[in-house]
């Protein structure tokens, strides 16, 4: 049986794969000849994991139709047995992430993250669009993502417990849900990061004012319902006027400091903001055409640290520069829309669905990666998919374009 | 069309603000990278230049080594080395050049190695060297540093050698696949014994130093305020008594191969351990020395460990063995004889000789130890079964390691059951008769030797040999009587004391010894190898000694000697005097178990 491939798709993928690979050996250590037991460099590594995720591609593509749809929550509850495995027995050094089996090490998180999107995708996609927008669809939604978000987050891996929650909106919202009532669902955790004082210095009252005047308006004009412009002005208004109260008379100074530094990493310039501060001299010194393959300074000296894993994408600036960085950029726009496009093409709401997800969650590691390393977003240990070194992530993006494929294989089908 | 799905329309427009959403995030993105690439490149290029605050780490000081009476056995100490911080290969041998010229030596350096942060150019110069860098060459150079190092040092050069093991550089390839706590490469950590069984005790913690540098590396100014302060290694005091160590060092001479464990009869402690030929550790960290290094790894028997790693066939030092079998299990008393020993004995077609052919006519058990008769227990052999003995052989420790902390590549020797016989050579009686005087397939090593001394010494306890820490309670050994000590404890003192005992070597003037000598046959060698055990005092025994020389000839002669030496060393600043005619009756019940719990004054 032969299926169509979207060639376009794992073609840009491929090549997306092919520079971490380049830019890792680039990051090094790269191989030492001289040490006894082999000596390769991690990026030999990366490179086979590639071709393992490679053809483990092919075989996701070539699953029977619906297979995916029947075994969703069985894939669903083995995912939150590995999560639960990895908080009672896991390994690794600041957070445990990685499950040892025999050699292998694995990061469960990042399986888990496609676990939950494809059970997402089979809870809404059995709804009807207008039932999407009934309170007991988006409970039922929500519980789907918050058990393994709780999970990870003990690990502790925020960034990745984030990304399930990243990964709901999108598809709630395709699966029918009124915009208005998302931005009601999202509005009280902005009012929350408006209403922390230290973070806005001085202004943070006229800050959350602000959002909640102008939040009211817009709900008002998205719903037209007096009632609930009202309820959701109370809403917002208690939780940020809790999070004041609580951050005032609860929270101990060192869990302040560390929140801030979280939200603020460059209030803390030798410890928690090092990475970033440094993350951003490379880039920036990296200029229009940067400075060449194996020459970053920023990398050589190690001012960069984890420059193979998290913070890969400062080494392609640095050493690829704007040029380099704006292609890595267009790689990924072009992933994310070709995924939305796949998203819309498929005629079952399973599929498409699924696709939409997988979108949102490409999306969201992209932006959150890359934001973090331009100064833009916090730090989490979120990798950049296909370019950060590490097994795990590169299996699991590339199952996400394994999935893809098989959603436009089948995208004439209901 | 599907009636849940969303209409055309609405389908439409969804996507559009999906896209949008997506594709506007990403334009954040980029231009931010616009701002930070493009608008304030010049600004970050300068910062990259000038970056900025270093790291750097303050190696924490490596805890010291100390004997039981707090004299050092190993310590750091300070050395110059002059290092060169990365730059290109150009650079580098330029400085190199002139370095040379400068200092008029014809030195080798290290190979340029582009990924090491620190070129070490010169390691442990003198003072001179120093000056000349300082004076002459830093303002060329400002990456020319003068740093001082902390060295592993053992004050006593090769004493104790073996037990303390030696330190060695990590290499990057060691790193790999292996975590190792708190190390980087270049250090130096504990490759064999004491340095490497307690690394994680000695190597503290180290910590961190911020700096502030300009372009050329150079400190511009500190952040004390940060500074993570290093944590010391715990400072370690072993059990070993430098006096009796130095003894038995001084009493085997370097020019023989062989090996001496001196134990606390009571506790397990180890008083002294001595291997020879043995080595200087100073020579593996020291940068003058390689040819020396190089000559002692290539030879590898300096190296070997020969107390715990060496396996050597007994001899007649095990023949108490096979007396506690015979007596526990009935097959011989202290008055009963076998047929004369007329200095060979044949069963079938083998001849049994008595040692060097000597006839010692007819004896009882005492005085088959005392004289060393092997007739008598190639007579008692005959009687026994090779699971009785062999049963009795496991419980004083023979065929497994003994447990000592300082030696974790410690061999267990061999206990030959009948089992390893049928699957060998097969089994006769005649292996048996072999067997109960250390010979056959018998292999033990030196400290199974020493301790199992220990046990007939202190009543049956098997203790587990130790340098630091807390061994846990002695093991007393079932089915051996107080009784049967006794008996094996007078025919020891014979051994030393009596008319026709083999081990008056051993005699001291102030205190009780009591031993058994052992000349055992080694295949493919020509001298026999000459053993002694022994312990002292007779009726309070606190030392348990085992010597052993390769090749040494007899053992009551050769070996009896090191054990007096040793025993000497010990009784100099223990005053335990004692008159050898007339030995105090057995001390009480009471005494005795406080003495095994740690009140006595060899406790470590």
């Amino acid at each position: 049986m032969t299926r169509e491939l979207d060639s376009a798709l794992i073609g840009a993928a491929l090549l997306v794969a092919l520079l971490g690979v380049i830019m890792i050996y680039s990051a090094g250590p790269q191989d030492d000849p001289a040490a006894y037991g082999g000596g390769d460099g991690p990026w030999r590594k990366q490179a086979i994991y590639g071709v393992v995720a490679v053809v483990l591609t092919m075989v996701v593509v070539f699953l029977p139709y619906k297979l995916l749809h029947s075994l969703a929550y069985v894939l669903y509850a083995v995912s939150l047995l590995s999560l639960i495995a990895v908080l009672l027995w896991g390994t690794g050094e600041q957070a445990s992430r990685w499950l040892e089996v025999g050699p292998v090490r694995l990061q469960p998180a990042e399986f888990a993250k496609l676990a939950v999107i494809i059970a997402l995708a089979r809870y809404l996609g059995d709804l009807r669009a207008e039932e999407v927008s009934g309170p007991r669809a988006f409970c039922g939604a929500f519980l789907i993502a918050a058990v393994p978000l709780v999970l990870v987050a003990r690990q502790p891996d925020l960034g990745t417990g984030m990304a399930f929650g990243a990964a709901l909106f999108p598809m709630l919202y395709w699966a029918g849900m009124r915009r208005a009532y998302i931005f009601c669902i999202i509005s009280p955790m902005f009012s929350v990061i408006f209403s922390l004082e230290e973070l806005w210095q001085g202004v943070a009252p006229f800050v959350f004012a602000v959002f909640v005047v102008v939040s009211s308006i817009a709900i008002h004009f998205l719903l037209g319902r007096l009632w609930a412009t009202a309820t959701m002005v109370v809403v917002n208004l208690s939780a940020g006027l809790i999070t004041a109260y609580l951050w005032k008379n609860l929270l101990h100074d060192y869990q302040k400091e560390r929140i801030l530094t979280f939200l603020d990493p460059e209030s803390d310039r030798l410890r928690a903001g090092w990475n970033i501060i440094q993350s951003k001299i490379a880039i920036g010194s990296g200029g229009v055409t940067g400075k060449g393959l194996l020459k970053g300074t920023q990398t050589r000296f190690e001012f960069l640290p984890a420059a193979h894993t998290d913070f890969i994408f400062s080494v392609i600036g640095e050493e690829l520069g704007f040029v380099g960085a704006m292609a890595v950029l267009a790689l990924f726009s072009f992933l994310v829309s070709r995924a939305l496009q796949i998203g819309y093409l498929a005629q079952s709401r399973f599929y498409s669905l699924l696709a939409i997800g997988l979108a949102a969650l490409l999306a969201f590691h992209v932006f959150v990666n890359i934001g973090m390393a331009i100064g833009l977003m916090p730090v989490t240990g979120l990798p950049l998919p296909f370019l950060s070194y590490g097994g795990s992530s590169l299996l699991a993006s590339f199952l996400g374009i394994g999935l893809l494929l098989h959603v436009y294989a089948y995208r004439h089908e209901y | 069309m599907n009636i849940s799905s969303l209409d055309d329309r609405d389908k439409g427009r969804r996507m559009r603000h999906l896209l949008g959403f997506a594709l506007g995030l990403f334009c954040l993105l980029a231009v931010r990278l616009f701002y930070l690439q493009i608008t304030s490149a010049e600004d970050y290029a300068r910062e990259s230049e000038e970056n900025c605050i270093a790291q750097k780490r303050i190696k924490a000081p490596r805890g010291i080594i100390f004997d039981r009476e707090k004299r050092i056995l190993a310590r750091n100490r300070g050395l110059y080395t002059i290092s060169l911080e990365r730059t290109n290969k150009r650079n580098y041998d330029e400085v190199v050049h002139s370095l040379q010229q400068a200092l008029g030596e014809d030195w080798v350096p290290q190979d340029y190695n582009k990924r090491a942060k620190f070129i070490r150019l010169l390691r442990d110069v003198d003072f001179r060297t120093v000056s000349i860098v300082e004076e002459r060459l830093q303002d060329r150079w400002p990456l020319l540093g003068i740093e001082i190092e902390a060295q592993r040092f053992y004050p006593e050069g090769s004493l104790a050698a073996h037990l303390l093991g030696y330190m060695g550089e990590l290499r990057e390839a060691d790193l790999q696949g292996r975590r190792i706590k708190n190390h980087v490469a270049g250090d130096y950590f504990g490759k064999t014994g004491v340095e490497r069984v307690y690394e994680d005790l000695l190597r503290g913690e180290d910590g961190v130093r911020y700096l502030e540098v300009d372009a050329e590396r150079r400190t511009i100014r500190e952040f004390t305020e940060r500074e993570q302060p290093a944590q010391k290694g715990q400072d370690l005091t072993l059990t070993i008594d430098l006096n009796v160590q130095r003894a038995a060092e001084e009493a085997l001479p370097d020019s023989l191969s062989g090996a001496v464990v001196a134990l606390n009869a009571q506790t397990g402690a180890v008083l002294a351990l001595v291997s020879k030929p043995t080595f200087d550790p100073n020579i593996f960290v020291s940068f003058r020395a390689q040819g020396e290094r190089r000559r002692v790894l290539q030879s590898k028997t300096a190296l070997l460990n020969r107390t715990t790693q060496g396996q050597y066939p007994p001899g007649s030092t095990l023949k108490m063995l096979a007396a506690v079998a015979g007596l526990e299990t009935g097959n011989t008393d202290t008055l009963s004889t076998f047929p004369a020993c007329a200095g060979s004995l044949r069963v079938g077609d083998v001849v049994f000789r008595c040692y060097r052919g000597k006839r010692h006519g007819s004896l009882n058990l005492i005085e088959a130890i005392e004289a060393s008769c092997n007739i008598y227990f190639h007579h008692l052999a005959q009687n026994l079964s090779i699971e009785e003995w062999w049963a009795f052989g496991q419980k004083f420790g023979f065929g497994e390691p003994t447990g000592l902390d300082a030696e974790p590549r410690e061999m267990g020797g061999l206990l030959p059951s009948r089992e390893y016989f049928q699957q060998t050579q097969g089994w006769t009686q005649g292996h048996l008769m072999n067997l109960v005087i250390g010979q056959g397939s018998m292999l033990a090593t030196p400290i199974q030797m020493a301790r199992y001394t220990a046990a007939l010494a202190n009543g049956g306890y098997l203790v587990r040999p130790y340098v630091y820490g807390d061994p846990g309670e002695p093991v007393k050994i079932a089915g051996v009587s107080a009784g049967t000590y006794d008996i094996i404890k007078k025919s020891m003192r014979r051994v030393v004391y009596g008319e026709h005992g083999t081990g008056s070597a051993a005699r001291i003037d102030r205190l009780v010894v009591s031993g058994k000598s052992g000349t055992s046959q080694v295949p493919n060698r020509k001298e026999d190898d000459a053993w002694f055990v022994a312990f002292a005092p007779y009726d309070k025994p606190l030392i348990a000694v085992a010597v052993v020389v390769e090749g040494g000839g007899p053992g009551g002669s050769v070996a009896g000697p090191v054990a007096r030496r040793v025993i000497e060393a010990f009784a100099g600043f223990e005053s335990v005097v004692q008159d050898p005619a007339e030995p105090k009756p057995a001390r009480s019940a009471e005494t005795a178990g406080q003495e095994r719990r740690g009140g006595l004054p060899f406790d470590a």
